[in-house]
């Protein structure tokens, strides 16, 4: 008899029963210097806190980046990583760039037509010409 | 491949239930309840309103059961904006004798699809399902929890429950989870005019709610029954 492997019954799928956010990192880097950075300095020392207090579930790491623009990037759980400039933007946009990384499921963008996708088999069943009663015209 | 015990159940079905005008005697293994059949005018004309009031506000709501038709409780994991909103019928659910006979056979074959109408466009799902709706929601957030509450058709391998055009909404739960905002790439149209070497290039990038279906279910003649707010109507017109 040939070794069979053990076969998964059902696939985990994030929100059906706990819902995982994600988003599991967002890096906030900025510069010292360079004015570009200026409204990334501000949104750290005023509003980052409360940010991070909203949403203890997301890791926040801040490093400063010399020489370069600021950079929010967001780090989530299907491996991928989103990263958003934000040179020259004032604290709330920064605050909506963030959010929208938040929000983000972290796969990368398409254009797609169904609503709907699914992995479980069809319901009703695939209709076959071969079974149920014979029709009489 | 139809299982056995879904076909002796339904084979089974009480005479009136099969000599329907709508049904040909040759299918009773594809069932129609039709649920709308027995709803009186008054809430006919009633329903669909409060229903669409409740879809298109999409405020949360995450009880899974309500006791009574005109309270609710206060829930205090949940901020006051996101505190579910009473229901708005006031009359009881009408279902008809031949409706609560024929619903275990709906109610006990797993799996149930379901055809969700939310802003009047009907989405069919499943439980699991992953559904990207073609618009951004407002006020909802990643992890919130919505109640579908409109559906036309029920069903599952062998058995159809049919609304005309809805069914009631106390008959079913449909939830869906929040999962985030999802963003299409980048959309550049070019807009030219005659005799003009200029090209307008226009962009935009919209912004979709993804949700999960987290359950379909059909309630039992037990729970709707428990809910007090079933009142048996006898068929006008078997």
């Amino acid at each position: 008899m040939p070794l069979k492997g053990i076969r998964t019954v059902t696939a985990a799928r994030n929100g059906v029963g706990a819902f995982i956010l994600q988003c599991k990192r967002l890096d906030f880097h900025y510069c010292d210097w360079a004015g570009s950075s200026r409204g990334m300095v501000s949104f750290l020392k005023h509003s980052l806190p409360a940010f991070a207090k909203e949403n203890p579930q997301i890791e926040i790491r801040v490093s400063p980046r010399p020489h370069k623009h600021p950079v929010i990037k967001g780090h989530y759980i299907n491996g991928r990583e989103k990263a958003v400039c934000v040179r020259n933007l004032e604290p709330e946009q920064i605050l909506q760039k963030a959010n929208l990384l938040k929000e983000a499921s972290g796969e990368k963008l398409k254009r797609t037509k169904k609503p709907v996708t699914s992995i479980n088999e069809s319901v009703r069943g695939i209709w076959s010409p071969y079974h149920g009663d014979l029709r009489t015209i | 491949m139809f299982s056995r015990s879904a076909l002796a159940r339904a084979f089974a079905l009480p005479l009136e239930q099969a000599a329907r005008p709508s049904l040909t005697r040759t299918t009773t293994f594809r069932a129609c309840l039709h649920q709308a059949t027995t709803t009186a005018p008054t809430t006919q004309a009633e329903e669909p309103l409060s229903a669409n009031r409740r879809t298109e506000s999409s405020t949360p709501d995450t009880h899974p059961t309500r006791q009574t038709p005109s309270t609710t409780t206060f829930r205090t994991d949940l901020p006051p904006s996101k505190q579910p909103i009473p229901p708005t019928f006031t009359n009881p659910l009408r279902v008809s004798q031949s409706l609560l006979t024929t619903l275990p056979y709906l109610t006990s074959q797993k799996p149930h699809y379901i055809s969700a109408h939310l802003h009047d466009r009907p989405y069919l799902l499943t439980e699991g399902d992953e559904l990207r709706l073609p618009f951004r929601m407002p006020n909802v957030a990643p992890g919130d929890v919505l109640r579908f509450n409109r559906a036309s058709v029920l069903g599952s391998r062998d058995f159809t429950l049919k609304g005309s055009p809805y069914i009631d909404e106390r008959l079913f739960e449909c939830r869906v989870r929040v999962m985030g905002v999802d963003s299409e790439p980048l959309r550049v149209k070019e807009k030219t005019k005659r005799r003009r070497r200029h090209v307008q290039r226009v962009t935009s990038k919209h912004r979709y709610t993804l949700l999960r279906v987290m359950d379909v279910k059909v309630k039992t003649v037990e729970e709707l029954k428990s809910q007090g707010e079933v009142v048996v109507v006898e068929d006008e017109k078997a």
